[in-house]
């Protein structure tokens, strides 16, 4: 699983994620949109956890080094 | 929705903005005055203003029944008192919606204390008295069975006498006393008082009689088994019961006299054999009939509280929403004709609505023939902000109000508080395992909350219940970032798949020396498990983990510069966002914005450029050659520029914004010689009774205050850019804390008491594990991560647009008054 496919399941999980919001907690367009903003910011700051840790791993330049008995 | 301020720019959203306010007046008539504070106070949605600032308490319209309401209040209290010392408890707050009047319930009250004191009284009296024959009844036992030994050694000297004087032979036996005995013309008549006596004064009692009367007196003295309830005092004290014979009416009176001094009672004794008989049986009957009597007093006594608790707790409700009504009252100024009063307050815009038929409701229901007026009031004071908020955003924005109310209808941090403020945290606790624990632990308090929320809780219990749905996105992010940082109790697992790494050749040799290779495709999912426990972690783990500290960083303080921007655009502030938004932003990202961008790039290519050594050289010499640490082509032409144009923002930030503000105020000065007829609009406002200052119109305009507080600004925002972006490595540190830290419990103590291959030094293990992790990792460490994610939030994120010097709405309202209460 490369690092655009989870991106766009992260993607595919916000929209759900807002869709369902949308449609069980629809009370006004205000209060939709505070949904909407906490969905969208709880998706973003997953995803970018997840884009940190990957692409740190990606091109490693140290090695992990078993420490011997 | 957004009235106030302007606004407009985009579309409303929930807790985003404070609701709209407006400054009401309410012209009362005097007749519906109460009943309509009263409604008013139902609906809680208006915060009155104090039109009596300048009056004392004393001299305000309703002092009298302010004065009435202590008073009921003072005698509600009593009941209370009397009620805990009867150990009669309250039935909790069912309120019945019989109504009680304010007078009727004035003198019930009233009656009942008079009751209560009266029976009080009575059974004080009736329990000194009960006490007294309760310690006459020892007297008269104790002194009988002196008399009646002192009869015996008395008939058996007698014997002796007697046979002396038929032998009178002994010569043992003093004459004196015989002649004296002899002679009953000499007999004097001996008095004799007896009573009870304090045990620790009887040695000091004695020894003062016998200095008194010159040893004159025979004084017996004899300690009573059980303690005696003192009539005075109503305490248990240990007693003695002594007899005192003595002779001559001036011995009596010195014995009266040293008696009161010490405190001690005395009693009727009579010496006749049958008198006693007849004083003991009247003392045992009255003592039954007396204990009848307080019995029945008492259970009159509790049958009368008892059926005060029944209704207490509705009459302290009572009194104490009469009270607050007459409070408000006392803020509204009175007509001259003292036909109506006028009332002045902040309410929403949303319950205007609501409010006019309150008011509708007041006049009908208390057949006042005049309506109540209601009108809206221009100002230019800052209106109070509100919030409307659940049960789930409430605690979120207690964070945000604990550092400082927003100013009225400013961009409120809160609403992205709710999702950063875990996320923060979580960063700096992520740990699955202990998330999962964070997770029940507060699921409970979810789960019970209608069950805790009745119950008066802990101090601390108290706090943990309230923000009871902080900690449950703070565990649900912990189990979030602890999958990524794969950590379960500080243990990984493979559980998105194989390790990318593996040993280079079947032998496995030099795994521990030269390492493991990658052979497959990243691990999918978080950080890969090979590196737990490996030689390679820590270095590994900090490079990764200061870094993303910095991306997260930069990446939500250009969020707080963005809310600035919506802020402008919300206030129609065009000057904040090209004199302040746009130079911040290019600054903060022309510095770190880039740095974060050379971190993604160095990962996405796999260089070996040196990041610090980039940064410093980007500003010592700019225009040196870049050699190895050249990430991209074209970077030094890209690092000049950037820093051309962070050069180009500070400046731009300065000074621009303070020259406009003096340009506008001149325009807007000239431009007010010719307008002022809207003034007299205002002075006819002034004669209703308003008294707004207006002074903050004419404000006088301080070129070289405006341009300090602009450069201090700047400079603030100049240097915050590099310690906030540092602040945010905090995140690294907590988390490296963390993950070390469980690490060390699970590796030191649970590991280890495996090793021991003894169930006796498991189980300690064990119990050691989770004691530490409990107290450690989950009480300590959440705290601390709780105070740096606060931090973060406080100092890095909101001084970039918050301002929070508005002041909260406080309406009058009845479940306000009541939940202060509890």
């Amino acid at each position: 699983m490369g690092f655009w496919v989870t991106t766009v399941i992260f993607l595919l999980a916000g929209v759900v994620a807002s869709l369902f919001t949308l449609l069980c907690c629809n009370r006004g367009p205000s209060t939709n949109l505070f949904h909407l903003t906490l969905v969208t910011t709880a998706v973003i700051c997953c995803w970018m956890m997840y884009a940190i840790v990957y692409l740190a791993q990606m091109k490693p330049l140290i090695n992990p080094i078993r420490s011997g008995e | 929705m957004a009235r106030g301020g302007g606004g407009g720019c985009c579309p409303s959203m929930d807790l985003m903005r404070s609701e709209a306010m407006q400054l009401v007046q309410v012209i009362i008539p005097a007749e519906s005055a109460h009943l309509t504070v009263s409604y008013l106070g139902d609906l809680g949605l208006i915060q009155f203003k104090d039109l009596n600032a300048e009056k004392s308490p004393f001299q305000r319209t309703y002092a009298a029944q302010i004065k009435r309401c202590s008073e009921m209040a003072r005698k509600l209290r009593f009941l209370k008192e009397q009620m805990s010392k009867a150990e009669i408890s309250t039935s909790p707050t069912q309120l019945n919606e019989t109504h009680l009047e304010f007078d009727d319930l004035e003198i019930k009250l009233g009656e009942l204390e008079a009751e209560l004191t009266e029976v009080n009284a009575n059974n004080e009296k009736l329990q000194r008295t009960y006490n007294e024959l309760l310690e006459y009844n020892t007297v008269l036992q104790k002194a009988g069975e002196f008399f009646y030994s002192a009869q015996r050694s008395a008939a058996a000297q007698q014997r002796d006498i007697e046979a002396n004087q038929s032998g009178q032979t002994s010569l043992e036996s003093p004459l004196l006393e015989q002649e004296m005995s002899m002679d009953p013309s000499k007999q004097v008549k001996l008095g004799s008082l007896s009573g009870l006596v304090p045990k620790e004064k009887a040695m000091a009692f004695e020894r003062i009689l016998f200095r008194a009367t010159r040893g004159n007196i025979f004084l017996r003295q004899e300690p009573i088994d059980e303690l005696v309830t003192d009539p005075v005092s109503g305490e248990k004290v240990a007693k003695n019961a002594f007899v005192i014979f003595y002779s001559g009416e001036r011995a009596k009176a010195k014995i009266l006299k040293i008696c009161d001094a010490f405190n001690a009672n005395r009693y009727p004794f009579p010496e006749d054999v049958t008198k006693q008989l007849h004083a003991v049986q009247e003392v045992s009957g009255r003592i039954s009939e007396l204990k009848a009597t307080i019995d029945m007093g008492l259970a009159h006594r509790d049958s009368i509280l008892k059926s005060i608790a029944s209704d207490f707790e509705q009459w302290n409700h009572l009194a104490k929403r009469e009270k607050a009504i007459y409070h408000t009252l006392n803020m509204l100024s009175v007509d001259v004709t003292k036909k109506c009063l006028v009332a002045e307050g902040w309410s929403p815009v949303f319950a205007s609505v609501q409010i006019q038929d309150a008011l509708q409701r007041a006049t009908v229901n208390s057949k006042s023939q005049v309506g109540s007026i209601f009108q809206v009031l221009n100002t230019k004071e800052s209106p109070p902000t509100y919030f409307q908020t659940n049960k789930f955003t409430l605690a979120f924005q207690e964070i945000v109000d604990a550092y400082g109310v927003a100013k009225y209808q400013e961009a409120n941090p809160g609403v992205f508080t709710i999702v950063t403020f875990p996320f923060l945290f979580a960063v700096m606790f992520g740990d699955w395992g202990h998330g999962i624990c964070l997770l029940l632990a507060t699921l409970y308090l979810i789960i019970r909350e209608k069950k805790l929320a009745s119950q008066k809780l802990g101090d601390i219990m108290e706090m943990m219940f309230g923000g009871r749905y902080v900690i449950f996105m703070m565990a649900l992010f912990s189990i979030y970032t602890g999958l990524i940082y794969n950590e379960f109790f500080s243990v990984p697992f493979e559980l998105f798949g194989k390790s990318a790494y593996a040993c280079r050749d079947p032998s496995c040799r030099d795994a521990t020396t030269e390492g493991l290779v990658k052979v497959r495709g990243t691990y999918p999912f978080g950080v890969d498990p090979v590196w737990h426990g490996s030689r390679s972690e820590l270095p590994f783990l900090n490079s990764l983990k200061m870094k993303m500290s910095i991306l997260l960083g930069v990446a939500q303080m250009n969020l707080g510069i963005l809310m600035s921007y919506f802020n402008a655009k919300f206030f129609r502030n065009s000057l904040n966002v090209w004199y302040q938004f746009i130079p911040q932003l290019i600054f903060l990202n022309s510095l770190f914005g880039y740095l974060s961008l050379l971190i993604i790039i160095k990962w996405c290519t796999g260089s070996k450029a040196d990041l610090y050594h980039v940064m410093i050289y980007m500003f010592l010499s700019p225009t040196d050659e870049l050699g190895e640490n050249q990430l991209f082509s074209g970077q030094k032409t890209v690092q000049l520029v950037l820093l051309l144009l962070a050069l180009v923002s500070v400046p731009w930030m300065l000074i621009p914004k303070p020259i406009l503000l003096k340009k506008q105020h001149e325009q807007r000065h000239q431009g007010h010689q010719y307008a002022m007829l809207q003034d007299t609009d205002e002075s006819v406002g002034a004669e209703l009774g308003e008294h707004h200052d207006e002074s903050h119109d004419h404000e006088e305009f301080e070129f070289s205050e405006v341009f300090v507080h602009q450069l201090i600004h700047t400079i603030e925002f100049v240097l915050g850019a590099v310690s906030n972006t540092a602040s945010y490595l905090r995140l690294w540190a907590l988390s490296l804390a963390h993950s070390e830290l469980s690490t060390v419990f699970y590796d030191k103590v649970l590991l280890l008491a495996w090793g021991m291959n003894s169930v006796f030094f498991l189980i300690i293990g064990i119990i050691v594990f989770v004691f530490a992790t409990i107290g450690v990792l989950l009480v300590m460490e959440t705290l601390s991560a709780f105070l740096h994610a606060l931090r973060l939030h406080w100092v890095e994120f909101q001084n970039k647009f918050y301002e929070g010097d508005g002041y909260k709405f406080a309406p009058f309202s009845f479940t306000l008054i009541r939940e202060e209460e509890d």
